[in-house]
């Protein structure tokens, strides 16, 4: 999730020409030598610091980001020689790239899909803004305001082979310890922690649905399923894409319930990038780390890049 | 906005070309490596009035040398402080010393797989010509030294890998001492016999926390000569050897194949392997000295000698395994300070020499020094671990220069997603990248 | 509109709705239940337990009640008070960093037009897709000797937050009437008043929403922080619950660890509880208009 969860949010706002400065006037227009107005008015300066320690310490280090993987530091050296593709080779050759990418995108995929799908149906049943419903509201949400860690580790103790679910159920079943269905399991964990934010934006989307269109449709003698597949769902479409994107890239960026829950395992079957990296950190091996860092960024940037698209067409159609 | 702009540019070049080329910091070398090793003479209660050491230690061995401290404190005037590293504990003071910061002494685990973490040849002091060297056990000595030279002091004498047995279900099975087995094959006939003849498994294999997977596996490795592991570390064997094949293939068919273990293997839990040999639903456990730890965490010592029993194993005799830990050594570094140098390396010959006795006593654990008797009121298994301490074989962590994760591959094993082979090709590549960053020769 | 959607079918349907106006709440009060029940009984009631009881985790009341020494030691062991300060010194600064900076430079961006800006304006918010590389982050920050320290800490969290809230703040601000500057400025007002007295305080409503959205990640985040801080005298309460989690192999320590989780958890509680409102709006306003 981190950072993105908010991305939908300016780039939905409705951009009103109407706080637009007047346009300046061209370069050539101004008397030379002296600024131009909106050069005195917004100084270029309110800018720096924002952009120094943005430029220092996000692109400096992924654009280092791009010279480290392919050299020898490590843990156990102070020099750093450039070894080519040595580490790239390495990762691709005991099949650890694909594994690690392969889990990262279905785990994404899937987290994604929990999440909104928890969020959408919670948001439908708890539509009508009544007392009852805001509370719970509330309490669906309180997920959201858990640390992932601590979310982790709650359903560690639920789904542990002796742990609480087992127990009360009498039954003994290896609910972390399947190669192909502890990742699902643990995406539906993740989908629990994060429904409530999901929630509260198909919450605003259903809002926003005019409400002569519900009337028309209603008149028309729409059902409550037809009307919700053929008009609501509909004009849901801007709240979907912004969260189904933003969940998505949000969740290629996971560590901590993951790492609380199974920390990488049953055989690697959940060992998403950043554990990876977390792990050969670990063992002294700096430049393999920084070489999936640099993985996943690429993966990041491939996929985000028709989400950009899409949601700059959506803020000009607005 | 065009002055912004090339002020972006400059930081960032600036900062590139800064931070391009070398980690200077990793690991500093300091330079006064050898600084006042002036011989062996070290008077360990000499006044230190007003000197003040840096004590790094684990979470979980923030205690262990509380008695030493307080009475080194007394008697020299020294303050010794402790400060605990958060776990991981390999993992992060490695971190620490490349921010720069050196404690003065710090526990750390003597094993040639261990010790290059934190680059001994920079950062610590060499102690071939201490006091104590001398009054080391044979194992304990061999402990700590790298390239010839030592860097650690043994405190406390290392993990041992055996066999923990429940009492009951071996009497149920009608299994004696001398039905005790002498080879790695004999402990699977073994397993059998306890299998036809009672309700329990053999054994508890532990997939869920994966680290002790390892132990079945080096148990079988104990034949490689010494030749073998000096060949390994100079890159000329390899641990896709047959023999290490054979034994993760004896591992996965013979054992686990043949029912062996407990239904729940692939997830069973350190813990869940203490409950179940306490209980007597798994009759044997082969596992280090920390699963002892564990009972007592539980049981008192008493319950623990009518329960539970201990005996070595090695793949075609019945020898132990040592496995060196954290708690074992204690290093002490060059932080170019004379005097707290000479300090820490006092301190060191106070805790092997004078106090040593009564550190034992406080803590109830086994001596290095065959001439200081063991404390009172250990448990009975762990009497028998220290006695094959002296001859034991070292697991592959005190012989090879780098310990890979065979748990990790193994656990993949397990779960059908690599086959012995591939298990052994996983660590192989693992050694080798780690031996390569190393700068080991011959990689 | 509410009328509306008060009654979710055609007002005249014969079974279908009547039986949902029942159903509804009974469903949703059944998922909270055992949805989000479970799980915060099964922490609270561990919580309470003492160790032996809580060696596997069950949904069984404690036999035995013992929050108190249970807190105690956890505040006591994960040392929860430092953990707690530790939180606070890391994220403050840095979402006032990242509020103070951002608006400055979302006012720059807002307002003035060319290429360049568009330029720096799509870098700055491109920290909202993109991924933070924090392997060599770690490397910078030693060179710059800030590695394990609050301050390289801060840097990391402001700059990985920057970019949401200048997103944010810039779109905010297009929507501001120009006007209000221009009024000021005719009384002869310098740019850093305007931004100071007309500006920020127009921002109001974005700020909160970011706080929010910033003390959701930081006070949880726990992959950053292991990489920079790492630990040690300057580490906070997600690390700490980690290491009381995996201190101690074979001590399963499940009733100090849940301990931990709900102290942990309060302060973001209560500041939900607090100001619900705002941040409910202030996420969905934002989000989808």
């Amino acid at each position: 999730m981190a950072q993105s969860a908010t991305t939908g949010a300016a780039a939905a706002q409705p951009v009103t020409t109407r706080g637009r400065p007047p346009s300046p006037r061209r370069a050539g227009g101004r008397p030379p030598g002296r600024m131009s107005r909106a050069a005195v008015h917004h100084p270029w300066w309110f800018a720096l610091p924002a952009v120094v320690i943005f430029g220092g310490f996000f692109l400096l280090p992924n654009l280092l980001n791009f010279y480290y993987p392919f050299t020898d530091w490590s843990n156990y050296h102070t020099d750093i020689n450039w070894v080519g593709t040595r580490n790239f080779r390495e990762i691709l050759d005991d099949g650890t790239l694909w594994r690690a990418l392969r889990v990262t995108l279905v785990y994404a995929l899937l987290a994604a899909f929990f999440q909104n799908l928890f969020g959408l149906l919670l948001a439908l049943l708890l539509e009508k803004d009544t007392r009852f419903n805001r509370f719970f509201r509330a309490l669906f949400f309180l997920p959201v305001l858990i640390s992932a860690l601590a979310v982790g580790y709650v359903f560690q103790a639920l789904l542990n082979t002796d742990g609480a679910i087992n127990e009360t159920l009498g039954t003994d079943v290896p609910w972390l310890g399947s190669t192909s269905w502890t990742i699902v399991l643990v995406a539906v964990v993740h989908g629990w922690k994060w429904m409530g934010l999901a929630m509260l934006i198909y919450l605003a989307g259903l809002k926003g649905i005019p409400g002569d269109m519900l009337e028309a449709a209603r008149a028309d003698g729409a059902g409550p399923w037809r009307m919700f597949w053929s008009v609501r769902f509909p004009m849901l479409a801007p709240a979907v894409t912004f969260n189904v994107t933003t969940s998505l890239l949000g969740s290629m960026n996971t560590f901590d319930i993951v790492q609380a829950t199974t920390g990488g395992g049953p055989a690697s079957s959940t060992e998403v990038m950043n554990i990876y990296m977390f792990r050969v950190f670990g063992q002294g091996q700096w430049a393999e780390a920084s070489a999936m860092s640099l993985v996943l960024f690429l993966v990041v940037v491939a996929m985000a890049f028709p989400l950009v698209i899409g949601l700059r067409r959506r803020e000009q159609m607005l | 906005m065009r002055r912004t702009a090339t002020a972006v540019a400059l930081i960032a070049t600036a900062a590139l070309t800064l931070s391009a080329c070398s980690d200077d910091t990793a690991g500093t070398a300091n330079g006064t490596g050898a600084g006042g090793s002036g011989g062996g003479e070290v008077d360990p209660t000499a006044r230190l009035d007003g000197v003040e050491l840096t004590f790094w230690t684990a979470q979980n061995t923030v205690n262990a040398a509380d008695q030493v401290i307080e009475a080194f404190e007394e008697a020299t005037g020294a303050t010794v402080n402790v400060e605990a590293i958060p776990d991981l504990y390999e993992q992060n003071v490695p971190t620490r010393l490349a921010s720069g910061e050196r404690p003065d002494l710090m526990f750390w685990q003597p094993s040639i797989s261990t010790l290059p973490f934190i680059q001994p040849r920079q950062n610590l002091l060499p102690l071939d010509d201490e006091p104590w060297v001398g009054d080391l056990g044979p194992t304990e000595q061999s402990l700590g030294v790298i390239d010839g030279t030592r860097y650690a002091a043994i405190v406390t004498s290392p993990a041992m890998l055996g066999v923990y047995y429940n009492k009951d279900v071996f009497a149920e099975a009608g299994i004696t001492e001398e039905d005790f087995p002498t080879s790695y094959e004999e402990l699977l006939e073994l397993g059998h016999t306890v299998q036809d003849r009672t309700d329990a498994s053999a054994f508890y294999e532990v997939g869920g926390d994966q680290w002790p997977l390892q132990w079945q596996v080096q148990v079988q490795l104990t034949d490689l000569p010494e030749t073998w592991w000096e060949g390994l570390n100079r890159n000329e064997e390899s641990w896709t050897d047959p023999a290490v094949v054979d034994a993760i293939t004896t591992y996965n068919e013979e054992l686990l194949g043949a029912g062996l273990a407990q239904e729940d293997y692939r997830t069973g839990t350190f813990t869940g392997q203490g409950e179940a040999l306490w209980e007597g639903s798994s009759a044997m456990a082969l596992n280090v000295t920390s699963f002892q730890s564990q009972l007592q965490a539980q049981h008192s010592t008493e319950e623990i000698d009518e329960r539970i029993g201990w005996f070595p194993i090695a793949n075609s005799e019945a020898r132990g395994l040592y496995s060196p830990d954290q708690t074992n050594g204690v290093v002490a570094f060059a932080t170019g300070d004379e005097e707290r140098q000479n300090a820490a390396r006092q301190f060191l010959a106070f805790w092997l020499g004078p106090d040593y006795a009564d550190f034992l006593d406080a803590r109830k654990i086994p001596s290095v020094q065959p001439d200081v008797p063991n404390p009172e009121g250990m448990p009975q298994t762990a009497v028998d671990q220290v006695g094959e301490l002296a001859d034991a074989h070292g697991v592959f962590q005190a012989k090879a220069i780098v310990a890979p994760e065979l748990h990790v591959a193994l656990a993949d094993m397990i779960y059908g997603e690599r086959s012995p082979q591939e298990v052994a090709e996983f660590v192989e590549d693992q050694f080798d990248d780690i031996a390569r960053d190393q700068g080991a020769e011959g990689f | 509109m509410t009328a509306v959607l008060d009654t979710p079918g055609p007002r005249n349907a014969p079974l279908g709705p009547r039986i949902w106006r029942w159903a509804r709440p009974t469903i949703v009060v059944a998922l909270a239940l055992v949805v989000i029940g479970i799980p915060l009984w099964l922490v609270l009631a561990t919580s309470a337990k003492p160790r032996g009881e809580a060696i596997n985790p069950n949904l069984d009341p404690p036999d035995h009640w013992q929050p108190g020494s249970n807190y105690a030691d956890a505040l006591d062991q994960g040392e929860m008070m430092r953990g707690f300060a530790n939180s606070l010194l890391v994220i403050v600064p840095s979402v006032v960093l990242v509020l103070i900076l951002g608006a400055a430079a979302a006012w720059v961006f807002a307002r003035r037009r060319g290429k360049l800006v568009a330029t720096a304006y799509a870098v700055c918010i491109s920290g909202l897709l993109l991924p933070p590389a924090i392997i060599t982050i770690v490397l910078q920050l030693r060179q710059l000797d800030l590695a394990g320290t609050r301050p390289g800490m801060i840097a990391v969290y402001t700059a990985m937050y920057l970019s949401t809230s200048i997103f944010f703040m810039t779109g905010f601000i297009r929507a501001i009437p120009y006007e209000l500057e221009e009024a000021a400025r005719m009384d002869g007002a310098k740019p850093l008043r305007i931004f100071l007295r007309i500006v920020l305080p127009l921002l109001r409503p974005v700020i909160a929403t970011a706080t929010i959205m910033v003390m959701l990640y930081a006070w949880s985040d726990i992959f950053y922080s292991f990489f920079v801080l790492g630990g040690g005298d300057a580490a906070t309460l997600p690390i700490n619950l980690y290491q009381v989690a995996s201190a101690e192999l074979y001590q399963e320590n499940w009733h100090l660890i849940f301990a931990y989780v709900v102290v942990m958890s309060l302060p973001m509680i209560a500041i939900f509880l607090v100001a619900q409102r705002r941040i409910v709006s202030g996420i969905t306003s934002g989000a989808v208009k």
